[in-house]
């Protein structure tokens, strides 16, 4: 008995004295070299966990290798991770966010401010990618086209632009993102649009709104819930990022992607680093590393997110359901994330009461 | 010294509870009265006088009250014939009737979805047998929120009634019966009243589960919104962490006052009991 108690003791102090080693790696093992020893830090990463093994195998592996790093998962929608790390409970380092959560993190005092020089590879990217929030935060890794898909079989209209959406014959079949949703804001913005007016208008675009909402059949808040009403065929149509078009396909083939007219919507993922973390260089390594031409060309292979890098190259198959190309990109019409944000909580409060009746 | 012993061991589970369970509901209540650092029913206003809110309420009401009294209506008979069978054969149903609760409700609702979806099972056995010509609109309506509720609930008030009329006494059946009362009539005479305290806790427990669920309001209902739907849009979406509280306690005090209600009505039916 009493060895074993000095057994237990002896082998926890021995990895006490091995985390010891462990942290005062730290800095060596967040600079370039690869040649820390000892006890891998550990680095967490908040993220939407789709494609998980992709990234898994394909992403996080080598930079583990790389940095001796261990990279632990949190996985969630957009609302409940932000949610998290706002409790301040959390050691989440990194986090995966879309631009519209982003800039309510930012509000909220959430993130850690970013060293540029320590992220060599935004020299690569697209300008817009480069700080859609701010110098002081988070790059953009990936730029989707919000953009609708239609069911030929169920509709049988053809859908050329947001407009066609207020088609009355496409009642009962139509479904629109909700508006606490990231894209939910690009419907309203459409709406105001398609009423008439070259700046936003609140209320005509709630007026329209009005209109259209007798045919929606659910408002989506998750992409796999649209995935799954398009392909159970209860529903024919309704904007969706064109990076999802690809499991609808596989649910529907005859599904068409309409880039819409006068414009799809840019939807930015952003990477940023959450305010208190231990490993702020590490994080800044890996953030660099995700823009780096080999994952950006991997991840856009894998058709799993578009590219931002602009030394990425890819056949006319590979970029089929990616939104790939610097002319397609700067076609993408943006949203002002701050306007967005400045006015979500009135927006989401008058739909509930106007819309979602 | 042995009474001292014996409520040594209550220790654990009070501690636990009052840690984990009364401290965090005292907190979240008294939180809802402070706004700002100074005394406040701001918030109950503003929920109470609001139409919009009140009509997510009385949604919530309506589509809960009907699950209850389909519950007790569908549970009523299955659990008065279960609780007549032999042991061997009560064993298998009560088995088959607590089957459902042994999936989640997340799985229990996409299998909803399947059925009562436009090319569903229901619409399309009903348009083979040309009872309809057009797919009736059922998922993501109240009425498939409600379908979705009673599947769930249901094996909880079986599950209790069984439980109590088990221990009916068989003699009190034939003894009304020698006394020249009907089948029918000592069923109801005899067996009714002495089944309300399982109904109304069966009651208590579809009606509170209806009334806080989430995952089958969030997953069958459409565009309208129930108490919880809503509570975890203001927590989760919008970080209105007040409102989300004020919304909170009082789904807590609609429970307890249904809860008082349903005793109340308990001592009314069956003053022994």
């Amino acid at each position: 008995m009493k060895k074993l108690l000095a057994g237990i003791l002896s082998f926890s102090m021995m990895s006490l004295a091995l985390a010891g080693c462990g942290s005062n790696d730290q800095p060596q093992a967040g600079g370039a070299g690869g040649e820390a020893k000892g006890e891998p830090q550990k680095l967490v990463i908040s993220t939407w966990g789709f494609s998980e093994d992709f990234f898994r195998k394909e992403v996080y592996e080598p930079f583990e290798k790389e940095h001796n790093v261990k990279i632990v998962l949190e996985i969630g929608n957009n609302a409940e991770r932000l949610n998290k790390i706002r409790q301040g409970s959390s050691d989440v380092d990194l986090i995966y966010l879309s631009d519209y959560y982003a800039q309510q993190g930012i509000e909220s005092g959430a993130f850690e401010k970013i060293d540029r020089s320590r992220i060599p590879n935004l020299d690569q990217i697209y300008d817009i990618a480069k700080a859609p929030l701010g110098e002081e935060y988070g790059p953009a890794y990936t730029i989707g086209q919000f953009g609708i898909a239609y069911n030929p079989k169920l509709v049988k209209t053809e859908i050329k632009d947001w407009k066609d959406l207020w088609n009355p014959e496409l009642a009962g079949k139509l479904t629109l993102p909700s508006i606490t949703s990231t894209t939910g804001p690009m419907v309203l913005d459409s709406a105001s649009q398609i009423a008439g007016s070259k700046e936003f208008n609140e209320d005509q675009a709630f007026a329209k709104m009005k209109e259209v909402n007798q045919g929606v059949v659910k408002f989506y808040d998750k992409t796999s819930e649209y995935v799954n009403m398009f392909g159970q065929e209860e529903i024919g149509v309704g904007p969706i990022m064109e990076m999802y078009f690809k499991d609808i396909k596989a649910a529907v083939p005859e599904a068409v992607f309409v880039q819409p007219a006068s414009g799809g919507y840019a939807v930015m993922n952003t990477v940023n680093i959450v305010k208190g973390s231990k490993n702020k260089a590490l994080a800044e390594d890996f953030i660099n590393y995700q823009l780096s031409k080999e994952v950006q060309e991997k991840t856009a292979k894998a058709k799993i997110d578009s590219p931002v890098n602009k030394t990425v190259q890819l056949t006319e198959e590979e970029a089929k359901g990616v939104t790939y190309g610097e002319e397609t990109v700067s076609k993408l019409r943006m949203m002002d994330m701050k306007f967005v944000n400045e006015h979500s909580k009135a927006w989401i409060d008058r739909w509930n009461r106007e819309i979602t009746q | 010294m042995r009474k001292t012993g014996l409520y040594l061991l209550l220790l654990p589970g009070v501690l636990f509870l009052t840690l984990f369970m009364v401290i965090p509901i005292v907190m979240t209540i008294a939180s809802t009265f402070y706004q700002d650092g100074s005394f406040t029913i701001q918030g109950y206003l503003q929920f109470l006088t609001d139409a919009y809110f009140l009509k997510i309420m009385l949604t919530t009401l309506q589509v809960s009250l009907v699950t209850t009294i389909a519950c007790v209506l569908i549970g009523f008979p299955a659990a008065y014939y279960i609780s007549k069978l032999g042991p061997r054969k009560k064993g298998i149903l009560l088995a088959l009737a607590i089957f459902p609760l042994l999936t989640s409700s997340v799985v229990r609702s996409f299998s909803w979805m399947i059925i009562l979806g436009k090319k569903g099972l229901l619409n399309s056995s009903l348009l083979a047998i040309g009872l309809i010509d057009k797919p009736l609109e059922i998922l993501y309506t109240p009425t498939a929120m409600m379908i979705g509720l009673i599947h769930l609930f249901l094996p909880l008030i079986i599950i209790t009634l069984v439980g109590v009329m088990e221990n009916i006494d068989p003699d009190l059946l034939k003894a009304a019966e020698s006394l020249g009362a009907s089948k029918l009539t000592a069923f109801w005479k005899v067996i009714v009243p002495l089944s309300v305290p399982g109904l109304i806790i069966g009651s208590i427990l579809v009606f509170v589960g209806s009334l806080t669920a989430y995952t089958t309001p969030a997953l069958l209902g459409g565009k309208q919104r129930v108490i919880s739907t809503f509570l975890y849009q203001n927590a989760i979406t919008l970080n209105d962490w007040h409102l989300a509280s004020v919304i909170a306690t009082i789904m807590i005090v609609i429970t307890f006052v249904v809860i008082y209600f349903m005793n109340k009505l308990a001592t009314k039916l069956n003053p022994k009991g």
